[in-house]
């Protein structure tokens, strides 16, 4: 199988696509097609791992113009099914590259992040962005001598949310995101909407206020890229739409956007 | 080179050196954290089952207390822990679990709001709290979100190479800067190792790609000793071929394990607990079923979730129908699930006492790093998360206060080994000729697979230590053979294999000299335990090569017993 790479070299600033081709046993994912790749072929290719199991969050990658991590990404399932063809396009999606899609993979760092080197992306923004929403449980008081209880209901809504491994697939796939470096971006504000959810949070409207602007909640153009790349199935714009409704009963109006929904 | 001063170093960015960093930093303490990935990116993130605790929070487990969660603990471990640790951890579990729902941690409840408790192996109560089948997960994201918000400094991929010592004293470490291909130098009276286990010395392994046992590589580096490197887990169900975890939990929820005959085998190895026997017995199982023709095509046998339905799988199980669906192509409502046992946890490690200190002063350890001893010969499934929070504060308290005490640091100990260091990596980075790193890695994973896994024996382990020996032989010239650069994972690579080879011989040659069957140590020549003998923990000093000594275990309090099940 040819497996394009997206190479980026950061002492001459040079980027370039390299063509390998690499045997593909059944059950193969992109992640070990990239270490088979660095350790037969260049040692110096570079990119993220470390659970190779779908949970940490560190691979997301552009692999045949789809967000997706690399890890969970098996390169048999590549091809016969059509890709991102429901995604909206963004800059990244549009790129032109050498490369056929019935018979190639493409390799390509995750866009709307700077590349360090070859896949490796800095996720300095992301993680800016993430600190914005002050993620970390204000309780209104002393907690209780045991848990605070709470339902199996709520535990299940939440963890619609929590179950984020803020590995930036959904980041990388906003097209708002491709056009406005400083939208919070999907991971952030559905970060932010679960602890608004929160039944031991104090602040659960104030939460809300901390994204009522023009970079938060009101970005957002609904492409739902993000829901639908996400790999842990995280709804960040059912978090949106739902906050901006309780911003609206709130008396809040929408701040400058592209869109006023 | 100017050297970076903090108070005390924390390495590792899991949930073991986030609380204790955390602990650290409640004590006032000018605290730094090294991490050679970002600490979401640990491999604490992947526990799947949960954390025990004695809440008495399941209608059946209303009568259990840490006594009891101790007791189970000790037998599980085959009597090698030391009991008055196992007593400390087991009491302070309800503090650690309810800290961490305070925080923010979303648990899994039962109707009436409490944190539900599912049964695990080797418990005598429904006593592992959990957040879906993803507790891990939820307990690194809050414990991260806490840190951050106290503003916990963290030096994100930095891969620590070697601990910096003067007179016996551990004094900082030195660190390559990943990200910036610079090596830096950290001088600090204390350093403390979270930095998790040695799964991946064994080819199949449920662990993080990541986890190389750098920690105890380091310490046996500055001299420390490391405690019962020979006791490794192997879990029982892994699914065949990427080795990826199928947490126990699908057995707590029903789940049953069958042979190629459709036989429910577990009836012959443990016909009380059947699939929730400790893990140790049930891999055994697992492998004498495949050893002996009655497992499938490939080695494994089938784990069978069928008869929980849909509902049930989704709602208890969703992240392990995920994983077989992505990684075993194989939907668990449909289908039995093809399993085999693979390496798990690592019970031995950097010998400490039970608030972190180890026998070199100013070196500490918590987390699977450790080697407290709380899991002596075997692991409880759901103690190690209990086990990483429970000693990563202790850790991190009793180092805090007594910190401005202690000898300031020998800067020019640190200095002099950032330029040593420095020079080697360099040239290690750059060397084109000599073995390729993988292929030599991949050998040394299947000796001690092989000869050192599920199962032993003396003669099999005589070999496996010859073919170690022609492993090291050639590891003095592994090439990396890039450019250097940013980002450089291949020279990663080469010096987690360096780790792994300092390590290896401490896991052979404990294994060998320990001539008896205890909990994850099972040798066919020597299938009976030996109280007599080896009651002992064993402790692996580098000296020219590697020596054993024997220390005694803390008994006291439960008797030593026959362990069934
Ligand atoms: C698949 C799986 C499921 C599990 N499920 C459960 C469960 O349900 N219940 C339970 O109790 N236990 C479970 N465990 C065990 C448990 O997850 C681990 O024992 C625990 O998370 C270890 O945490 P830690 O903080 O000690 O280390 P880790 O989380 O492994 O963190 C190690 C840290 O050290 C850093 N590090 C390592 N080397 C270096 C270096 N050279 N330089 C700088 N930094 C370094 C890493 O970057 C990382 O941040 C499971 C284990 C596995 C494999
Ligand atoms: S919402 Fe989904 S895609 Fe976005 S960071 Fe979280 S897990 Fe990744
Ligand atoms: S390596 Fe962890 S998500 Fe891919």
């Amino acid at each position: 199988m040819l497996f394009k790479v997206q190479r980026y070299d950061p002492e001459t600033k040079t980027s370039r696509l390299d063509s390998f081709v690499i045997g593909t046993p059944e059950g193969m994912t992109v992640l070990d097609a990239l270490f088979r790749i660095q350790e037969q072929l260049d040692p110096s290719l570079s990119f993220r791992y470390s659970c190779r199991g779908a949970v940490c969050g560190s691979c997301a990658m552009l692999i045949n113009k789809v967000p997706r991590l690399a890890c969970r990404t098996q390169v048999a399932a590549l091809f016969g099914t059509p890709t991102a063809s429901r995604l909206k396009p963004w800059r990244a999606l549009e790129a032109r590259a050498d490369w056929r899609p019935r018979t190639e993979v493409l390799v390509e760092p995750l866009p709307n992040l700077p590349v360090l080197k070859d896949l490796v992306v800095d996720m300095t923004r992301f993680f800016d962005h993430w600190r914005v929403v002050e993620p970390a449980l204000k309780p209104a008081q002393d907690p209780p001598d045991k848990e605070y209880p709470m339902t199996p209901a709520q535990v299940a809504e939440l963890e619609l949310y929590t179950n984020c491994i803020l590995c930036a697939a959904c980041f990388g796939a906003c097209p708002v995101n491709d056009q406005q470096a400083d939208y919070l971006g999907p991971a952030a504000l559905a970060k932010l909407y679960r602890f608004f959810l929160d039944p031991r949070e104090g602040e659960n409207d104030p939460r809300l206020l901390l994204a009522h602007n023009p970079e938060g909640w009101w970005a957002c153009q609904f492409h739902t890229n993000c829901r639908q790349v996400c790999p842990r199935g995280v709804p960040p714009n059912i978090a949106i739409g739902q906050a901006r409704a309780r911003l609206r009963r709130l008396g809040k109006k929408p701040l400058d956007s592209l869109d006023h929904d | 080179m100017d050297l970076i001063h903090h108070e005390a170093l924390v390495i590792g960015g899991g949930l073991a050196g986030l609380r204790c960093a955390l602990a650290l930093l409640e004590a006032g303490r000018d605290v730094a954290l090294l991490t050679k990935v970002h600490p979401l990116r640990s491999h604490s993130v992947a526990a799947q089952g949960g954390i025990n605790a004695a809440l008495g929070n399941s209608p059946d487990g209303t009568d259990d207390t840490p006594e009891r969660h101790a007791e189970d603990t000790v037998k599980g471990a085959d009597y090698l822990a030391d009991q008055d640790a196992v007593m400390a951890m087991c009491t302070e579990a309800p503090a650690a679990v309810y800290e961490l729902e305070h925080r923010g941690t979303v648990f899994s409840r039962f109707e009436d709001g409490r944190i539900a408790q599912r049964p695990f192996g080797g418990a005598g109560f429904p006593r592992t709290c959990y957040a879906a089948d993803r507790t891990g997960h939820n307990l690194l994201h809050t414990l991260y979100e806490w840190a951050i918000a106290r503003g916990l400094r963290v030096y994100e991929e930095f891969f620590v190479t070697a601990l910096a010592v003067a007179d016996g004293r551990v004094t900082g470490c030195v660190a390559l800067d990943i990200a910036r291909d610079v090596m830096g130098g950290f001088a600090a009276p204390a350093v403390v190792l979270a930095t998790g286990g040695y799964g991946r010395l064994f080819t199949r392994s449920t662990n993080a790609l990541i986890n190389t046992g750098d920690g105890a590589a380091l310490a046996l580096g500055a001299g420390c000793p490391l405690e019962d490197m020979e006791f490794v887990q192997f879990h029982p169900t892994t699914l065949a071929g990427s080795n990826i975890l199928i947490s126990e939990a699908a057995r707590g929820e029903g789940g049953i394990l069958l042979n190629k005959a459709g036989e429910r085998f577990m009836a012959r190895y443990a016909e009380k607990a059947m699939e929730l026997a400790p893990r140790d017995i049930v891999a055994r199982a697992i492998q004498t079923e495949v050893n002996e023709g009655r497992g499938f095509e490939g080695g494994h046998v089938h784990l069978d979730l069928t008869a929980l339905g849909a509902s049930r799988i989704n709602e208890r199980l969703p992240g392990i129908r995920r994983l077989a669906l992505d990684f075993a192509g194989v939907d668990p409502v449909a289908k039995p699930l093809p399993v085999q046992p693979g390496q798990h946890y690592s019970m031995g490690g950097v010998p400490t006492d039970a608030d972190g200190a180890t026998p070199v002063p100013g070196l500490y350890a918590c987390g699977e790093a450790a080697c407290v001893s709380v899991h002596g010969a075997n692991r409880l499934g759901g103690n190690s998360l209990l086990d990483t929070l429970v000693f990563g504060r202790r850790t991190g308290a009793r180092l805090g206060p007594g910190l401005p005490e202690l000898p300031a640091p020998d800067e020019a100990a640190v200095a002099d080994l950032l330029r040593r260091e420095t020079e080697r990596i360099t040239a290690l980075a750059v060397r084109e000729k000599g073995t390729k790193v993988a292929p030599l890695r991949a050998e040394l994973r299947r000796l001690m697979f092989d000869h050192f896994g599920v199962f032993r024996d003396g003669a099999k382990m005589a070999q496996g230590l010859e073919l170690l020996a022609g492993v090291e032989a050639r590891a003095g010239e592994v090439a990396v053979g890039t450019a250097g650069g940013p980002f450089n994972h291949t020279l990663i690579h080469a010096l987690e294999l360096e780790f792994l080879l300092a390590i290896a011989p401490a896991v052979a040659r404990g294994a060998l000299a320990r001539e008896e069957s205890r909990g994850a140590h099972a040798r066919r020549d020597f299938p009976k335990r030996d109280d007599d003998r080896f009651l002992k923990h064993t402790f692996a000093f580098r000296r020219d090569k590697v020596e054993l000594e024997y220390r005694e275990v803390n008994l006291g309090r439960f008797p030593v017993r026959e362990r069934s099940y």
